[in-house]
Order: structure tokens, then sequence, then C-alpha cells
């Protein structure tokens, strides 16, 4: 070989014309170039080797270049995804160029000196590393904006209707153009509208007019004449910035200096405004978690899966949701595990577990039962681990079906002193308890409970099998606390002081007779899908897993409307097996990143009593929380309560409530939200909140604070602008449910905000000091004092927090953001690394926070017992299934199931429209159940597919998806030239059907149809087909995908995509019909762009009430802290809907092809479909393809 | 007629240009068992690399769900389907490799590169530099298989509904076909670590690199009138540093290293001293496999395969020893293989490439050129902290439920 070429200068290059680039590209987009040939210069020169030289590299220097940057800082990743990761911002002239993983994890250390490992990093994904698309994004919130309509009514002095209204006129979000205002002139607007409201509905007047515009007479009386009680906040997800999302609780805080000043009431009577629930609202909450526990959530870092050998996922598509922590679980499968996938579908995880188990999905309970009844039948479960920590032992009155008191046996007996729980006679609210923590009264780790619940619930009784006695058992005996050989089985008669004799059985016995009497392998089967060798074979698995089985449970059963029977079925299992409070056995349900009270300190912050303001930054704030919570199910339910009156409807002046008084909520007339999508444009039922709660004026403002502009945007009124992830001049801090670490977030290392944005703490500070102006009450700015730029930066504040939370105090903030600024985290202090839950009841004996302190399979309060639900039961899902609604299911007559029924309640037993279904209770055994059909099917078989909308891995809710470099990688219609004019982005949403379903329905692959649920009440209450330009904007269109993965009478698209707005919608007609061809669904003005040209997901959803989630008398533990209490509790006993229920119809609207410009027919097929490589449409080469036949290795 | 040595097919293969192997040999292995197809080495490779006007298309790296999915649409199917069946006779390939197939004299000088435009004489196909690269995820998560029902259960080491991930880069092949078909000798392999470039100064669009890359790793840029190809991010391996894609790579499938021959390979012990990982995988452990061995261009980056997918389809891909690494795979869960579990640890820990490791006292060890670039547990460590803990003289519970 030569080593030069001396014919280089005029070499290889210059052997070919130089225009042959032009030319080939020109070819190129033929398919097939063909060039004419060029001779070379020189016939006889050899040609050089590539492979072993080439004369001039001096070129390389250019990718070296764009390698090189100028700068680096680090920036903090917080979607609401629960892994929260530091990314370090490259910078090139002053522009963050790209993002890249901190590799610092494996650097985390607590005070103890433990240390994470480098097993942890890189921590990062595609969806951090396209921000740099969304910091510098079109779709940014430049600058304040205020909605047209609103800025007309608040300048024409807020007029109204003659029932104190909001005139419709002014209401016209969604249509009205935008005006960019000075953030002073936002402010003023913001405190102005938050007086004029308070000020409105305050007094009797204002109660006055709320009941003239319709509403529930209870709903306005817990207003408390207060119209600041009509005001609600929520910053969304608030453990994911303390001072960002939290920040605006403290917000409703301050509305007390609202309240003292519209009200004009004493400081001490003041109220302050109303916060919204988070993860409850996210349908995230495990409600059967507090029914067996008292506590919201069990749960463990995903790393433990480390120590486990069985591994059993249900419903959690944990490949595509907790993306950060995949390889704990792929390294523990690749160690030996055994992982066993339960779903749907066979999807991302299905591909990563060794058996695979699936499921109609909303059934995944019944399977659970069908395995606890083969583990007592096989007899593979743990008789000490149940009879010591489970109320299983416990005996149960059958006259009454409650649990038997030690007082119902003995007329003197009196309740034992406790020695595990601190019985006060004072602690009503959070707060005494709170106080008697800070006066060193209690212990921090103290379970409280008042006197009152202390004497309401007694002490319990079993049955001593070996002296044949009955033996009073308090909730200090647990564990080895516990030495009666307590019977599990049999049914025994007690005398009562009443002098009766009444049959009492074991909660097991009970138990075991509905087990038995209805989930044998092939019932489970009949109402599961599942194969009966499943049932079998997980319960094997497990039952021979003691102690090393961890049950991960995700979204997927959690989203339906029986999640609380899921959660106690799972719970039930894994008891059995004694996996629960170990590192390599436990239960977690896995959605949301729902641990605020990781901060249990945090009322440092957003409960500082605004009377009192402490102004030294070293020293503690006084806290007297002055806002209430209340679920936000109740304002996507427009307001109403659930109530029926005799004929069965929804009437505000007639009617029982089928809810606790301590879910009472108020009217919505004020909205302000933080990083919060979720709550309008991507909430379950959108279109019902913008249709009948927005858009004529029922809710009065709506304010949103936001980096880009959403859905949600599209629909307030004045939109503040934050600033990015990249831009922040405050401090804050976060944590996660899912990993061991706590992150407080550095500042900026840009020298310039991007656009005209401030931190959230700002804008709340900014709005204060307008309302310290017009009110004349310095208070407002005193209260945001630590809330700058330069000095504080917020973290007094955090200071603060981190002094009083458990799990971080110790720690310094100053110390923690000099390791952030490397992005090294710390490691949280819970006990244990890695955390997990339980450890304390399960091993060393202490309480759970329920009335027995064990944990409870059997429900005593009258709500279950009337909703049949005394025992974890199945009953289907209350929409998307093929069955009956709803219904409960027991193959056996059990007396205990013994509901109230239509005919109790005189309704008519075929009424079963969505809303009464909510509380009609029907028992069906597993074979009649398999008779049924649902109602909508009986009126049209159009109706027939459980429609599913999960989320996936492109995005985190709806953050990052709409990003251009992620948008195209949404599935299978991802094209940056939109070649297809229909397509409304460069994404576009799509409807996954088996593909033997949707040639029965006469669907091509890449067609586009019309998904339709429920026309009573979706997509919103009162549409009407004859208004165009209403039913269009929010009626959903999909592009069908031909998905071999689902089964049949199942579809599914995915919950993380953009909604059609009013403007998208016109923005895609106007582009179709000009002749340009382009129809991108874009609000111009707004930027806002939709994932679907009409409607969404959200179209075919709407809220779901339970009643067993709405008691007034179910023991759990408060938000925070150890304090034990009964009824509603914001994210831990609270509505929580059931977002994924739908049951739908699915019709032809357009062919898939292209349109043909030369005869104006639009081609049947799309391109792929006719290229034969897609599933169902596979020609003979791409058969031989999957088969594999293209090669032939011999032997076989 | 050059014949070149390939020693994945265990022969000489027909090559356009004589055998020249650099001085090392830029390498890599994914593990498929854990790849999760988020697309984060896509993102971290587009935000480096390809982020300007003509690149929209442009994916240097890609992952790709198999088997429906490939970017451009169908680019294995349809060179497949080109070259016919292709047979191996135990570890000797038999068939015909891309430049083997149409019976080409590349002696002759009016077939070679530089003479000749040679675009009809390799198997496969021009992909329509428009068309063919819609899509990019087209086919993620659709499954090949049995047909799904709701009473589908299976507990098989091969899951007979299945689909599995393929992420994709450049090979930087040792008989690179990008480099083999280029006419104007833009393309080159550099001598010191085998990456493979074209040359953005000398490219003149003549677009045959994206058709004799049977891959289909080169592309055209519109904007700039020239091809392009992932560049092995020579500016971090320069300095040690493994390439974007293996960096953020959270699923850590990806380890980034140098690999020999077989006749130059590290065949020393890593429990006993550090060993270049490359080597072991590929050549000790035979746990890692080519892509498309059989288009004849000895590719660097090697797959172990997934273990749920059927045999049939992997062999397809990988050649013939699928069935070989799915045993020494499964070893590692019955603790039979503790130097593999340790690298398989290590392996995206760091962000160093690996030029050798040990695995030691629960340890696996990484050194970039003899300097210690990472250090893992194989277990992670667990902790239970004492409940009370004492902080500026009050005592701090550490409680689980807070």
């Amino acid at each position: 070989m030569v080593d030069t070429d001396p014919d280089r200068e005029s070499g290889p290059s210059r052997r070919t014309v130089l225009q042959a680039g032009a030319v080939a590209a020109t070819a190129g987009l033929a398919g097939c170039p063909a060039l004419e040939d060029d001779e070379p210069d020189d016939d006889d020169e050899r040609p050089m080797n590539v492979f072993s030289e080439y004369p001039d590299r001096d070129w390389e220097e250019f990718y070296r270049d764009i390698w090189d940057v100028d700068d680096t800082f680090m920036l903090t990743c917080t979607p609401n995804d629960t892994h929260n990761c530091y990314l370090e911002a490259q910078v090139t002239n002053g522009t963050i160029t790209r993002l890249q993983p901190s590799m610092g994890y494996g650097e985390a250390t607590d005070l103890q000196g433990n240390q994470a490992s480098h097993r942890w990093d890189p921590r990062v994904c595609q969806k951090g590393l396209a921000m740099i698309e969304r910091f510098y994004g079109d779709r940014r919130v430049h600058a304040p904006m205020v909605r047209e309509g609103f800025l007309e009514w608040a300048e024409d002095g807020f007029p109204r209707d003659d029932d104190g209204s909001m005139p419709e006129e002014y209401a016209q979000r969604g249509e009205d153009g935008w005006e960019e205002v000075s953030f002073e002139e936002a402010y003023d607007l913001a405190a102005e509208t938050m007086l004029e409201i308070a000020d409105h509905y305050s007094g009797d007047e204002g109660q006055e007019m709320l009941l003239e515009q319709g509403y529930d007479e209870r709903v306005v009386e817990e207003t408390q004449g207060a119209g600041v009680r009509t005001m609600k906040v929520r910053g969304g997800m608030p453990l994911l910035g303390m001072i960002r999302l939290q920040g605006m609780y403290r917000v409703a805080n301050q509305f007390a200096l609202v309240d003292n000043y519209v009200r004009d009431v004493d400081e001490d009577d003041a109220l302050g405004a109303v916060g919204l629930d988070n993860y409850s609202w996210h349908t995230d909450l495990p409600p059967g978690h507090p029914m067996v526990t008292g506590q919201q959530t069990v749960d463990f870092d995903l790393a433990n899966v480390e120590y486990a050998d069985n591994i059993v996922i249900m419903g959690m598509n944990w490949i595509c949701t907790k993306m950060a922590d995949s390889h704990w679980l792929t390294e523990a499968r690749m160690k030996g595990a055994k992982v066993t996938g339960v779903f749907t579908d066979y999807n991302a995880t299905a591909t990563k577990c060794d058996e695979l188990v699936t499921v109609r999905n909303g059934t995944d309970g019944a399977l659970l039962l069908g395995v606890a009844r083969q583990l007592l039948e096989e007899d593979m479960y743990d008789e000490e681990f149940v009879r010591s920590y489970t109320d299983l032992p416990l005996l149960v009155r059958m006259d009454e079906g409650r649990l038997l008191r030690a007082s119902d046996l003995d007329e003197d007996y009196e309740p034992a002193e406790l020695e595990k729980t601190v019985v006060t006679d004072d602690d009503d609210d959070e707060e005494v308890a709170d106080d008697r923590l800070e006066d060193g009264e209690l212990d921090v780790w103290e379970n409280i409970l008042s006197e009152d619940l202390r004497t309401e619930w007694g002490d319990f009784v079993v049955r001593d099998e070996d002296a044949e006695e009955f033996v009073p058992v308090t909730r200090d005996e647990i564990g080895d606390d516990f030495d009666v050989p307590a019977s599990l089985e049999g049914t025994f008669e007690v005398e009562t002081v009443e002098g009766d004799t009444v049959e009492v059985r074991t909660v097991f016995d009970l138990l075991a007779e509905y087990l038995e009497s209805t989930w044998d392998a092939d019932s489970v089967a009949e109402v599961t899908g599942a194969s009966p060798d499943a049932v079998e074979s997980l319960a094997e698995d497990i039952g021979t897993s003691h102690e090393s089985t961890l049950l991960l449970t995700g979204m997927g059963p959690n989203h339906y409307n029986n999640q609380d029977l899921f959660g106690r079925a799972s719970f039930l299992v894994t008891s059995l097996t004694k996996n629960v409070g170990r590192f390599a056995g436990n239960v977690g349900s896995y959605s949301g990143n729902y641990r605020g009270a990781y901060f249990n300190g945090r009322d440092q912050w957003s409960g500082e009593d605004p009377f009192d303001i402490e102004l030294d930054p070293d020293e503690p704030a006084t806290t007297n929380v002055r806002y209430d919570m209340q679920s936000a199910h109740w304002y996507s339910h427009g307001d109403r309560p659930l109530k029926f009156d005799d004929d069965g409807e929804y009437d505000p002046e007639d009617g029982e409530y089928y809810m606790g008084d301590s879910h009472m909520f108020t009217p919505t007339k004020f909205m302000w939200t933080s990083g919060s999508n979720s709550i309008l444009g991507n909430a379950k039922g959108a279109y019902d909140i913008i249709q009948n709660m927005l858009r004529n004026g029922r809710i009065e403002a709506y304010f949103t604070n936001e980096w880009w502009w959403t859905k949600t945007c599209e629909y307030s009124d004045i939109v503040f602008p934050a600033d990015s992830w990249a831009e922040h001049h405050l401090h804050d801090i976060t944590a996660s449910v899912t990993n061991p670490f706590v992150m407080t977030m550095p500042t900026t290392g840009l020298d310039e905000r991007i656009y005209n944005t401030r931190n959230d703490a700002q804008i709340y500070a900014g709005v204060a000091e307008a309302l310290a102006e017009r009110t004349d009450d310095e208070r407002f700015t005193d209260y945001w004092e630590f809330i700058d730029e330069d000095e504080y930066r917020a973290r007094p504040y955090l200071q603060r927090v981190i002094d009083h939370s458990n799990p971080v105090a110790g720690y310094d903030i100053d110390d923690m953001l000099e390791e952030a600024e490397e992005g090294v985290p710390k490691l949280i202090m819970t006990g244990t690394y890695p955390k997990f839950m339980g450890s304390r009841q399960t091993q060393e004996d202490d309480p759970w926070y329920t009335k027995t302190g064990r944990m409870e399979f059997f429900r005593e309060e009258e709500p279950f017992a009337e909703a049949g639900e005394s025992l974890p039961v199945f009953r289907e899902i209350v929409d998307g299934t093929p069955n009956e609604p709803h219904v409960l299911v027991d193959g056996g007559d059990h007396p205990l199931i013994d509901p109230e029924t239509p005919e109790d309640r005189g309704w008519d037993p075929d009424q079963r429209d969505g809303d009464l279904r909510q509380v009609r209770n029907v028992v069906l055994s597993p074979d009649e159940l398999g008779e049924t059909s649902h109602p909508l099917t009986d009126r049209d078989e159009g109706f027939r597919y459980n429609y599913m909308t999960p989320k996936y891995r492109h995005g985190a809710h709806t953050f990052a998806n709409a990003l251009p470099n992620i948008a195209v990688w949404w599935g299978n219609y991802g094209d940056f030239d939109r070649e297809d004019e229909r397509r409304p982005y460069i994404g576009e949403a799509y409807l996954e059907m088996n593909p033997e379903d949707a040639r029965a329905e006469g669907l091509e692959d890449g067609d586009y149809v019309w998904v339709d649920a429920d026309p009573e009440d979706r997509p919103y209450r009162g549409w009407d087909e004859d208004d165009d330009d209403q039913y269009q904007v929010t009626r959903a269109m999909l592009r069908v995908r031909y998905q071999p993965a689902l089964p049949p009478g199942i579809v599914k698209s995915w919950m993380n995509l953009n909604a059609a707005s009013h403007e998208t919608v016109a923005a895609h007609e106007a582009g179709l019909e000009d002749d340009e061809g382009d129809g991108e669904a874009r609000n111009e003005e707004t930027d806002y762009v939709s994932y679907y040209r009409y409607g969404s997901h959200q179209s075919a959803t709407r809220t779901w009430f339970r009643r067993t989630l709405l008691t007034d008398t179910m023991a759990r533990k408060e938000y925070a802290g150890q304090d034990i209490d009964v009824g509603f509790r914001d994210d831990v006993h609270c509505a929580n809907g059931a977002p994924k229920e739908a049951f739908v119809r699915v019709e032809h609207a357009e062919d898939g092809g292209l349109l043909d410009e030369d005869d104006d027919e639009r081609e049947r097929l799309w391109r792929v479909a006719e290229m034969g490589l897609r599933p169902g449409y596979e020609d003979d080469a791409m058969e031989q393809y999957l088969d594999g036949e293209f090669i032939e290795t011999g032997g076989d | 007629m050059p014949q070149v040595h390939n020693w994945q097919l265990n022969r000489e293969v027909e090559f356009p240009y004589e055998e020249s192997r650099p001085e090392r040999q830029w390498a890599a292995m994914f593990d498929l068992n854990k790849c999760i197809e988020c697309q984060t080495c896509t993102l971290a490779c587009k935000t480096t690399w390809t982020h300007e006007e003509g690149q929209e298309h442009m994916f240097w790296n890609n992952v790709e769900t198999k088997p429906y999915g490939a970017h451009p649409i169908g680019w294995d199917k349809r060179t497949l389907e080109d070259m016919g069946t292709m047979e191996w006779d135990g570890d000797t390939y038999e068939g015909d490799t891309i430049f083997e197939t149409e019976d080409v004299d590349w002696d002759d000088p009016e077939n070679h590169p530089t003479e000749e435009r040679i675009n009809e004489d390799v198997a496969g196909f021009m992909p329509d530099i428009e068309d063919d690269w819609r899509y990019p995820n087209l086919g993620e998560d659709e499954t090949a298989g049995e047909e799904m029902d709701l009473d589908v259960h299976f507990d098989e080491d091969t899951h007979p509904i299945w689909f599995f991930y393929l992420p994709r880069i450049c090979n930087h092949c040792t008989y690179a076909g990008c480099a083999g078909g280029c006419p104007v000798q833009a393309i080159y392999k550099r001598p010191e670590d085998g990456v493979v470039l074209i040359d953005r100064e000398e490219c003149q669009a003549q677009m045959v690199c994206n058709e004799t890359c049977p891959y289909k790793k080169a592309q055209y840029n519109p904007a700039e009138t020239i091809s392009q190809k992932c560049v092995g991010c020579y500016p971090k391996t320069e300095d040690g540093r493994a390439p974007q894609c293996f960096e953020t790579c959270l699923g850590k499938i990806r380890l980034h290293g140098y690999i020999n021959t077989p006749e130059e390979a590290d065949d020393s012990d890593p429990m006993a001293e550090p060993t270049n990982p490359l080597d072991f995988l590929v050549h000790q452990k035979e746990v890692a496999l080519p892509l498309y061995p059989q288009f004849g261009l000895e590719p660097n980056v090697y797959y172990i395969p997934p273990t749920t997918a059927p045999v049939d389809y992997l062999e397809q891909l990988f050649g013939p020893g699928v069935e070989d690494a799915f045993e020494t795979y499964r070893a590692i869960g019955d603790g039979e293989e503790p130097a593999l579990e340790g690298l398989l640890n290590l392996m995206g820990s760091t962000e160093w490439s690996i030029t050798a490791f040990e695995v030691d006292d629960g340890e696996a060890v990484g050194y970039y050129e003899g300097d210690e670039v990472g250090r893992v547990p194989i277990t992670e460590p667990q902790t239970e902290r004492d409940r009370v803990d004492e902080v500026d003289g009050e005592e701090v519970y550490r409680l689980d439920i807070t």
C-alpha cells in the first residue's frame, strides 16, 4: 500500500464532478441514484487503502470543536416521575447546548457515613436530555399573559348576572385572545381579583348567591360564610419543590390575611383558602393501603429487588415508567431472581419477565383472591405471622357484623393502658400534637390517639385455642408481644353483657369461607380471563418465597374503581406469606411521588402563622395552618356531592349523601395552580371541566403558573411565566419515593433568564405585595421575606423545614447545595438504606395506624357493610368492563356480603347509569357475572371495548412529550415532515387495537377512528351533536394501530399526549382547508400543539367516586407525623377517581392512506402497511424474516 | 481479488480493500436483556451531534423494536430478502457476504470503488432519502409469535409472544461497507482506534455509502449535501471517555472498550488480574455476538442476545452462537459466572471506557489504561440505621413512616 497519495490535492474527490452532490440528491429522492460515470484522471493510479491511511485529517477538529463547551452548571430535572435527576448543563456562548448525567449519585452520603454506590449512575433520560428544546422552545410562557375576556371583565368592574355569577360572555376561555402585560400589572390584576371574589362570596349574601347559582346546600354551608373558602389553590405534586410548589399552600395559608381584611374577622377566626389534593387527585393513592395499615402507602425503593428471590409485578410498566431504576430489575433477574409479570398486554416490562400472566384489566384483585385461596388450601401461609400481625384471629360478631370487643363480654372491662401509643385528650387536630411535640411532651416516633377514639375503639377479642377461652387483645399486643395461641378457624358462641348468645367467627374463618366458596382457579379464570394454571403458579412462587417476595403494584390496577379492594387483596397475599416490611419481602404501590411527608416539617414553610411571622432567618417559624384541604375530584364532578334522591338522581335540594361529612367540599369560584397540567389540561373528564365549569363562568378566575404553555394555560385567565428548571434563582429541595436520595437545587449558571420569567415563589410574593398595597397590610410582604434572588434565595425557609423533618434533620442547606453543585445528592435518613416501609410494624412490633394496631382485612365501619365490602371482596370495575359494571362477586351467599341493594333503597333495579352505578350494589356469582353485559352494549352493540389509557416512556405525564425529538418517537406515526397533512403534529395519538378486532370493525392499520364512551356524560355532560363547534372539539379522533400485543376486546392509547383545544382544532381545520395543506394542530398565538386532531383520551373519562373511600370513621394516620385519626385526609383517605374507566365504541372516520393529488383520491392504506411490513399485512418475505428463515445454521 | 480474513465468519471474504487492521479497534457490547428502549442514547447523540437543519431525520444512534421495528423502514428485512437464505456450517459462514453476492471481481479496475460506482454490485438497497427515514420508532412494542389472548400464561425461557429492543449505532466495522463503497475515498478507518469517519470536507454526496452500509448508518444530509454518520464520539474516546450514548445509557446495557482478534485476545482471568472486557465477553465467554455477521463486514458492536426471544430469529441476527450465549448468560443466575456478573454490574457505572476489569472481594473494578475508573459492589450494601440519632445534642428519630 502507498503511504501517501501525491495526487491527493487533486485527489479522490476531484475525480468526481462537484455538482454530483446535487444530482445525487435528486436521484436519491427517486430512490435510485444513477449518475454518469466519472473517469479517473489517471487510470494507472493505485487507490490508497482508506483502511490504513488517510492524508489530511485536520477536518476532525470540527467535531472536537462541537464537543468543547465554555462552561457547565448543575440543574435539577424534576418532572412528576419519582426519579429527579441532577443534569449537567453544558453551555456555549451563554446557551445550554446539551445536558449530561451528573454521575454523582454514587458519591451520595448521609451523616452516619453510609454511601450509595455508582450502580445508581447514570440518572438521566431522554425527556431530560430533550429539555434543551423546552428551555428555548416557542411554547415557553414568555411573559405574563392575560385572557382578553378576563381583562375586560376586570376592567368593566367585575359585572355579574342576577345570581351573582360571572356572565358567560366574559368566560369564553379557550377562544379569547391573549394580552401580554407586565408583572406589576399581572400581580395587581390577580390581587384585585382575589379580593373581589373573596369579598363577593363572603357573608350571608355570598352564601345566598351560591345557593341561587344552584350549589348544594351542604356545599355552600361548608364555606362557613368565608369567600376565601370558594378559592382553591394547588401546587402540582409539592414534593417536587418545597419552595416552588408546596409554596402554593403557603399562599393558601396567607389567604387568612385576605379573610381578615374582607370579612374583618378577628385574626384568630380568619380562614385560609382551600388547598387541593395531589396524590389522590392523580388517582395514584392506593386506598387499600390505609384500609389495611392506616398508612398512606407502603412501598420500598425499587433497588430492593436486588435482594428478593421472587419479584411479582402487577400492572406496573416498570420498564416504561420507572426507567431510571429498570437496571435493578434486569440485574436482579440476571442474578437469578424470578420475575413474574401480571399485565393485560405483552408490554415492555413483559420482555424482562420469566413468567407472564395475562388478565382482563381491572380484575387483578380477583386473581389475588384466587392466589390467597390457594395459599390457604395448600397450607402455604405463615400461621405465626398471620396470628400476631394481622386481624385474622380477631373475632367478629355475626349479629352486628363488627369486631367483638372485650367490653362486649365483660361489663367491667377497662381498656388497657397502652404502652406503644400515646393516648391524649386533646389531639383533635394535628396542630395540637405538633405543639406537644415541640413542647417535648411527645416524641416524634410515638403513635398518638385521642382518648375518644381509644374509648370508642376499645380492645378486641381472640380465642385461645388451647385454653378454649376468649381473651382480650389490645393494639399493643403484636408480634412477640402477642403470645396467645389464638384460633384462626372456627365459629363460636359468646355471651354478651346484654345477656345474648351471639355467634362469633374469626376474620380468618370469614375470609376462608369467601375464598373457598368463590375463588377456585376456574372461577378466577371466568372473571379475570387468566389461565387457571396461572393462579396456581403464582401461589406456588409466593407461597414458597416467604420473606423473599416483593410484590410491586402499579398504576394499572390502581387506576380502576376497585383499586382499594385490589390493595387489600395484595396485602392479604403478602401478609399470608410474611412478605411485609422486609428488604426482600414487601408490598409496594408505585404511582406518583406522593410522600411529601418525608418533609414532615413542611408546616414550617407552608403553615407559618401569617399573623405571627418570624423574620429572624435563624429562628424557627410559628406554625398555624389556616387553610383547609379538599379533594379536587369534586371540582371535576361539577362541584356536585355524591347524593341521590329517591329516584336515584342527583338533586341539590333533596336526597341522601353517600359520602362522609368530613369529605364535604366548597364551591370552586377561583383556582390558582402551579406546574399542574393534570388539574385541567390532562384531567380525567377534562372537557367536562372546560365546558361545565369554565366556559360557562361557573369558575370566575383561573390562574396558572407554568414555564411551558400547556392545555391548562389554554383555558386559564392569567398565565404567570415561571422560570424553567435551568433558571432557578431560588433554591429548593425534593425527594423521591422510589430512590433514597434527597436533592437540593442549586441556582442557575446562566447569566440571564431566557424569557421574562420568575420563580413561582417570586410570583406568590409579587401577588402578595400587590395585596399589601391594596389592603395596606405589610404582613403580606413580610410573609415572603426570604424570597429574593440575592441574599437568602429561600434558604432560611428550607433550613427550617430540614430541621423539623426527621429523615433530613441534621443536614445543613449550604453543605447540601455545595454538593448539589457537583451533582451529588444526600441520602435520605429513614430507617434503612435502601429504604422500605413497615419494618417497625412487622419486625419491631410497633402497631400500625389502625384500630387494632394490626394489618386489618376486616372493615367494620358502616359504609363498608352497606357496600358489602367488609372483607376484601372483588367488585367489577365501574365502567370499563364487558360485564355488568360494579357488581360484587360472591359465589356462596356469604353472611357478611349483604349490601344495600337498589331494591333496599327503592331505586329501579334497571337503572344502571354511570352516576348511580357508583353506589349501586348487586351481588352475583362468577358464573352469573359472565352472563351479564354492559348496559351500553345493550343499547348499541358497537360499544364493546374496554379502553385503557396508561402512561408511557416518552412522557412524564405531559412533560416533554411534545418536544420535537421526543414526539417523533411516539410509536408508529412520528414524522418530522408531517407528510400526511392531517397529522396534527410530528407525533400523533393512536388507538392500539387487536388486529382481529380491527378487521371485524372494517378498520385498516393507520385509519382514523372516532372513539366514544358513554354518551350520557362524555365527552361532557350536556353535549349536543348539533353543536358542531363544541362537540367536534371534544370528541376523540385517533389513528388506529394494529397491535398484536393486545388481547381482543381491549383498546389502548397513552395518557401522556396533549389534547385538542378549541384553538388547535380551529388551526387544524383552517390549515386543511387552505391550499397550503398544513393541518398542524397548533394554536398560532400560544404555540400550544395537540397530538389529536379532535378531543383526546380524556374525552372518554370522567370522575368516579367510591363510598368506602369517603368515610368519617375509618382509622388512618395523618398525612405527616404519627397521629391516628378518622375521616377525610387529603392524599390518605380521600376520593381517588378511576381515570382508566371507559367502555367505548370505535368507528371508522377516514382512511389511512395519502391523498393522491392526481385523482384527488385517498389511498386505502398507509405506505408501511402497503409495503407488507406491518402486523397483519406481512408479505411472504416478511413472514420468512419473522420466522428467522433467512438463515440456515444446519442441524435445526 | 482482495481476500481478507473475517474471524466472525471463520473464513476469507472478498472485500474491495486489502486487510489492514487498526492499532486498536473501538468496540462495544450491548446487553439486550437490559435495554429498555428509552431512547436516552438517541437523544444524547442527537443533542450532541445532529441537531442542525438537514439532520432532522438523522439518528446516528437509534433503538428499534424487533421484529416489526426498523429504521430506516425495513432496512434489514429488505437486505436479507436481497441476499436470500444464508448458510452457516458450524462456525463457518458458507453463504455470500454483501460484497460477494453479485460475484463481483474486485480486482478488476472496473469494479473498484474509485473507478466505478458499485451500487449495483452489492446486496441491499438504497433507502429513499425522505420516505424511508420517516417513523423512526415504527413497530415500537409490537409483538410477533402467537396470538395474544386473556388466558395467555407462560413460564418458558423463550416467550411464545415476543419482541425485544435493538439499539443500533455505527459498528465501526473492520471491513466498513461505507468506506468500501465510497467512490471518492472520503471515508476512512482511523489507524489509531478503528473509528470509521466520513470526511465532511471531501464527501461529494454520491451517497453510495448510504447503500453499501447494510446497517444503513450512513445518511444523507440535504442541508449540507454530504452524508454523515456516527463518529464514535472520538472527541470523547480520545480522552478515555465513553461515547455519549454509552455514558447516558440508563438501562446500563453498554460497555465501551477495544477488542482484539481471537488470535491476539487477552486470555487472562479477571478473577485474578485485570482483563480486557471485550475480549473476555466476545472471545473467552462468547456471550456477546456481532449483528448480522453474514453481511461480512466484521462489525465491532457485540450484543448479548435477549433470552426471551426465539433462537431462530436471533440466529438470523447474530449468527450461530446464540444458544451458547444463552447458556453462559443463564449460568450467572446460578452463581457460576462471577466474573461475568461483576462486569455486567460494572458496566454503565462509569463514564469512562474500560480497557481492563477485575472482580475481587465482592467488587468489580474497571480500568482505563491502568487507571481505576470504576468500582462497584456486586450486591448493593444494606444499612439499618439506629432509630435514634443525635443531632446537635437533640434526639432525631429515623423513621420509615414519617
